[in-house]
């Protein structure tokens, strides 16, 4: 395998896994089966285009990309989710229509026609005796530093259990004194958010239209299904199934058969394994 | 009949009167509208009763719409295009029932997932249909093909449109006067309770999905006709989004709500998408509230205003008559266990029970909690899976069979929480009960089934002390705990199974309920000859009913003998008064 090839893949697989790790809170952790999760890296991926046009100066993509993201999200749930907590299949309608929302409010303030923003950090770096751009380095750098971080918290948190507890009984957790509208809140607002980020790091590797988000909502749900939704591992092993499986197909066949292929392996899973390879334990 | 016939005959009027009252135009999309409500009508069939979403029905539509384009470009007569409609037809049904049934074996819970998978096939048949260019056209669409029967979109296909919109109606509403809807609005109240009822449910499902997916095939078809072109769009995932959205909008309790809300928000959308820019948005916000507040939909506010104005009448009943024999065996034998086993993760539930039951009578389960007494029920009903050891009544082997067969071997069960349809009235719950074990395919297309009776269910029900006779058009839901449990004990006497589990049926009864109780599980036993197993924690109704005594303790037996001699058991004893054994 090409060095090149292989550089491909760990970016693909990195940036689903970052992709990913907001729906893993939100429908893993809170049971929302948000289908507006791709809509979040959307919009995250707009936050250049937003300082472009106002002539803003780059480092404040990063604030003005969280502040648009978690603004959205904290509306939205103060609105709609808060009322969806335990009613999954309501939850998927409704984050639909929120999906639909927020692609056609793009689509008024943006336009419909896709846009490119240049990357912060230009060139390429000679690695591994190739030659490859700077920016997808240092960003993958970034994802593996975040995950990391992430794990060391995730081990002495108790968050994750609070919040265990409160989607599995709300009235339990509050008699034990979880503050379930700020948690829940909170959770949501921070998944999404995480999306948003995902959203501005690939911002210049792709085309950004008000579209773009269905992509990435479909590969994060599979990559879920097929990792199981309990634990980071999983999710590290979803993206890499799901991602892995679509880049080597992709470079060796055709972009069609790696997207079928994934879309294949994510039926197989929901029929025959709908936990995932890491089902539910800690 | 006349609830099927007087709205079916206003619509179809009303339809007939468009061309020339609106002129051709509107009546050319009036009939786009249509064709998108009858798919919808399909997802509101399926969604609305079985609560089962499918998130991919282009996926029918489209491949009927490209099989109709490629027959009509191939030329031949009308008679050639229609049976080759029904071999299309005929596929799409059994590919559906297939993946359905596949799917929904085993599980009882797989809803969101099963809609992700709708929702993957109808991303894998975009792809597909816009790759292989030269079956499909690709991206540029399939065209160049005359209608059927050579009609006018814009004039005489309008009428097929009509038709099919008229008859699908006529169709859904009849079937909802039959007791096929009970049993599919069955599997999204309560499916457990109707899987121990011998409904297989998973098959219920797959035909449910068949009947939306024929709909959103028929609904392909004429779009393939209509519009002159298919494209990847027809089998796409923005389709199969909107589609849901007409149904949820329009309502999907109701067979008129997906044609109201196709054609409401087909129009506006034709009349507003250019001059009001916030449309999408609009239609977007609406989804959402409908979601949120009233899940419903228009229709059902709607029928909400309209029952205001004309209450419902109830519906007239056939007579009562003789239901057909059950189809179980009446005279299983004796039920055994032999070195029984279960473990569910670290848990070791039952540790090798070994008993046999004479052939008839009343057995009681006793012992502390904890003992193993539900689960060793469970494992009777395969509703818990062993992991060692063997059950057998008679002859037969009965471990590890899915639920829903326990009762054709002639076993019944009531639950210990009673579970009954709870958004069903006293006489619906009994009417599926009636049917269990003695209903064919074909009884649940006729109306008969509504009054069958049973010695089992006449018994119960005629009981002056019973109070269920005076509540039958009362929803369950609405129920004290003790005419709960009167209900369920009357819906698993009506199959009258040679076998019948009773998993703690006096609990929560008051002293006299409790007497009444247990006059009618004796009065059942002494009837039909069969063998009763209860499970019961008052000594007094144990010392009273019992002919034999089966005593559990940490998931082994510790007695099985008369009252008399278990409660002389210096074990027995131990484990009651607290002692160490």
């Amino acid at each position: 395998m090409s060095t090149v090839l292989l550089l491909n893949l760990l970016w693909q697989i990195g940036t689903l896994a970052l992709v990913t790790l907001g729906l893993a809170i939100v429908f893993g952790k809170l049971r929302i089966m948000n289908m507006a999760h791709g809509e979040f890296v959307m919009l995250g991926a707009y936050a250049p285009v937003i300082t472009a046009g106002f002539g803003l100066p780059g480092w404040l993509q990063l604030p003005v990309c969280l502040i648009t993201v978690a603004l959205v999200a904290f509306v939205l749930e103060r609105a709609i989710i808060r009322h969806l907590y335990g009613r999954m299949f309501d939850s998927l309608l409704a984050t639909w229509g929120i999906s639909i929302l927020l692609r056609e409010a793009a689509e008024l303030v943006f336009g419909r026609g896709y846009q490119s923003v240049s990357p912060p950090i230009p060139g390429t770096l000679h690695l591994l005796g190739t030659d490859y751009p700077a920016y997808r380095v240092a960003a993958m750098a970034l994802i593996a530093l975040g995950f990391a971080a992430l794990a060391w918290w995730n081990a002495r948190s108790k968050v994750a259990t609070r919040i265990r507890a409160m989607t599995g009984n709300p009235a339990l957790a509050q008699a034990i004194g979880i503050n379930t509208g700020r948690l829940s809140a909170a959770s949501f607002v921070f998944g999404c958010t995480t999306a948003g980020l995902a959203g501005l790091l690939l911002a210049p590797t792709v085309r950004i239209e008000p579209m773009m988000g269905l992509d990435y909502l479909v590969r994060s749900f599979f990559a879920l299904v097929t990792g199981g939704l309990g634990s980071l591992e999983g999710l590290g092993i979803g993206a890499t199934l799901i991602a892995g499986t679509q880049s080597v197909l992709g470079a060796l066949v055709n972009q069609t058969s790696g997207y079928l292929a994934v879309l294949t392996l994510s039926i197989l899973f929901l029929w025959l394994k709908p936990d995932g390879i890491r089902p539910y334990s800690r | 009949m006349a609830s099927v016939l007087i709205p079916v005959s206003l619509l179809l009027g009303a339809l007939l009167l468009v061309p020339q009252a609106l002129g051709e135009f509107t009546a050319y999309q009036l009939g786009l509208y249509l064709i998108y409500g009858i798919a919808a009508q399909g997802i509101g069939f399926l969604w609305g009763k079985t609560g089962i979403l499918p998130l991919g029905q282009a996926l029918f539509f489209g491949v009927a719409a490209y099989a109709t384009g490629m027959a009509l470009r191939d030329g031949g007569g009308l008679v050639l295009h229609l049976g080759l409609a029904a071999v299309v037809l005929a596929a799409i049904a059994l590919a559906a029932f297939g993946l359905a049934a596949l799917i929904f074996r085993g599980r009882a819970d797989s809803g969101p997932y099963f809609s992700l998978i709708t929702l993957a096939l109808v991303m894998i048949a975009e792809q597909v249909a816009g790759t292989t260019t030269s079956l499909t056209g690709g991206f540029n669409g399939f065209s160049g093909y005359d209608s059927l029967a050579g009609l006018d979109p814009f004039g005489g296909f309008y009428y097929v449109i009509v038709a099919a919109t008229a008859a699908v109606t006529l169709l859904l509403l009849t079937l909802n006067r039959l007791p096929a809807n009970l049993i599919a609005r069955a599997v999204l109240d309560n499916e457990p309770r109707l899987q121990l009822l011998g409904y297989p449910t998973h098959a219920i499902k797959g035909l449910a999905f068949t009947v939306s997916a024929l709909l959103a095939a028929l609904a392909g078809g004429l779009f393939a006709s209509h519009q002159g072109i298919v494209t990847p769009d027809a089998t796409g995932f923005a389709l199969s989004a909107q589609l849901v959205i007409l149904t949820a909008v329009g309502g999907r309790f109701h067979v008129l709500g997906p044609l109201v809300g196709a054609v409401a928000i087909g129009w506006a959308s034709d009349s507003l998408r250019d001059s009001f820019p916030y449309w999408e948005l609009l239609l977007a916000c609406l989804f959402i509230l409908v979601v949120l507040k009233a899940p419903g939909g228009l229709a059902e506010l709607v029928e909400r205003g309209w029952r205001r104005i004309i209450p419902a009448r109830p519906a007239v009943l056939p007579p009562a008559t003789e239901a057909p024999a059950p189809r179980a065996p009446q005279d299983p034998g004796a039920l055994a266990f032999e070195d029984v086993r279960l473990q569910i993760g670290v848990v070791r539930i039952l540790n090798g029970v070994t008993f046999e039951t004479p052939a008839a009578g009343i057995v009681s389960v006793i012992g502390p909690n904890g003992a193993g007494k539900t689960s060793a029920l469970n494992t009777i009903t395969g509703t818990l899976r062993t992991t060692g050891g063997a059950i057998r009544l008679g002859t037969q082997r009965i471990d590890n069979r899915p639920p829903h067969k326990a009762l054709a071997s002639g076993i019944g069960r009531k639950l210990q929480v009673p579970s009954v349809f709870f958004s069903m009235s006293v006489a619906e719950n009994l009417t599926i009960a009636m049917m269990a074990g003695r209903a064919r395919w074909s009884d649940v297309l006729c109306r008969s089934p509504f009054g069958w009776r049973s010695g089992g269910l006449t018994r119960v029900l005629e009981h002056a002390a019973v109070p269920l006779a005076a509540e039958l058009s009362r929803p369950a839901g609405t129920l004290p705990q003790g005419h709960r449990q009167f209900l369920e004990f009357a819906m698993t006497a009506a199959a009258e199974p040679p076998v019948l589990l009773l998993d703690e049926p006096c609990a929560g009864l008051s002293p006299e309920e409790t007497a009444l109780m247990t006059d009618l599980v004796r009065a059942y036993q002494a009837a039909t000859g069969a063998l009763v197993i209860m499970i019961e924690h008052d000594m007094s109704i144990v010392e009273a009913i019992s002919d034999r005594v089966l005593v559990l303790h940490q998931g082994q037996v510790l007695a099985f003998d008369s009252y008399a001699a278990v409660s002389a058991d210096p074990a027995v004893q131990a484990v009651y008064a607290g002692g160490t054994k």
